[in-house]
């Protein structure tokens, strides 16, 4: 998408096939599978029929990185796995999206010590934030909707990019960059 | 003989009807699928979602008296409270509260020392659909602990 994205003027066909782009985009989020503590089982529980996450596009929990679209970070990020943590952003393709799962990977939850990071935002950036001690299925299905909410707020082709201001949940369009 | 009743088992597909057969059995069966934005199911009546002030029912006044018990008893010190006495009263009036949700364990210790009676003022709600764009948003301040976090329920 490096040719195409961000560098195209409003028209008919652009804005046409903008929306066509986020559309597919925000209704087949692979996840990566990347669980690393109790967070996890919640997550099993919202990929299994009962809460089924296929009905959001998000069935396929990838093994590989290359693959997936989606980084579900569900536990305790300890300073030993930050790096593999980043090493795993690094390695999906764009576009991607962080969803932060839990207190621990939130902030560090019930561990300020010095072996877990406090919060997975110190090393890659996160999109939606969900908060409980596991949050139940229906809380990250709730997340996954906020995600989809904010992708649908993105330009793919679209040379404007839309900007979601801090405290906000309106999209405010951003400074037009001189490129 | 019996090379014969494997043969003929095999052209008969008969462990493959089998196992069909156990598969048909649970078809009929409604499906287990839960939509969930569409129906919410009612939580376990002692369900720990995010913390929440109440008010006086009848007259809407705070019920909260300042007393600091929570966020002492917070383990992690994510509650911060605090309040003024009117000249010639002996209650407090809270001034503010802010709860830090991102590192909250829905433990309930805070909700549970509430000595407020009969409406005690910090409450566990059943809501727990959190998420957020920003971590500054998961600091909750007064107004949203009276109301809630604003779910944003998802729109099509």
């Amino acid at each position: 998408m490096g040719t195409l994205e961000h560098r195209f003027d409003d028209n008919l066909i652009t804005t046409k096939l903008d929306t066509v782009l986020t559309w597919a985009r925000e209704n087949s989020l692979w996840p990566l599978g990347f669980g690393l503590a109790c967070c996890a089982i919640e997550m099993m529980a919202a990929s299994a029929s009962r809460y089924d996450i296929a009905r959001f596009g998000s069935e396929v929990f990838r093994a590989s990185p290359r693959q997936a679209d989606l980084l579900i970070v569900a536990g305790t990020v300890t300073k030993k796995m930050a790096p593999v943590l980043r090493r795993l952003y690094d390695q999906m393709p764009e576009p991607k999206w962080v969803i932060s799962m839990g207190a621990c990977s939130n902030a560090g939850g019930p561990f300020p010590t010095y072996s877990v990071l406090q919060g997975v935002d110190k090393i890659v950036p996160v999109d939606v934030y969900v908060s409980g001690c596991p949050p139940r299925p229906e809380a990250l299905l709730y997340g996954l909707m906020r995600l989809q909410d904010k992708i649908r707020r993105e330009n793919t082709v679209l040379r404007r990019k839309q900007v979601i201001k801090l405290g906000s949940t309106d999209p405010v369009p951003a400074v037009e960059d001189a490129t | 003989m019996n090379r014969v009743a494997r043969f003929l088992r095999s052209i008969l597909l008969v462990d493959l009807i089998q196992g069909m057969l156990v598969t048909l059995r649970y078809a009929p069966q409604p499906a287990f699928t839960f939509q969930y934005p569409a129906e919410r199911r009612p939580v376990a009546p002692r369900f720990r979602g995010i913390l929440r002030l109440q008010v006086e029912p009848e007259t809407g006044a705070p019920t909260c008296i300042v007393c600091d018990q929570c966020a002492r008893v917070c383990p992690d010190d994510l509650i911060a409270l605090g309040g003024h006495r009117e000249p010639g009263q002996k209650i407090k009036i809270l001034d503010y509260f802010d709860f830090n949700l991102s590192r909250c364990s829905f433990c309930g210790l805070c909700a549970e020392v509430c000595p407020t009676r009969p409406i005690k003022a910090l409450i566990m709600s059943e809501d727990y659909e959190l998420g957020s764009y920003t971590r500054d948003r998961q600091v909750l301040r007064i107004d949203e602990m009276y109301d809630g976090l604003p779910i944003e329920n998802y729109v099509r």
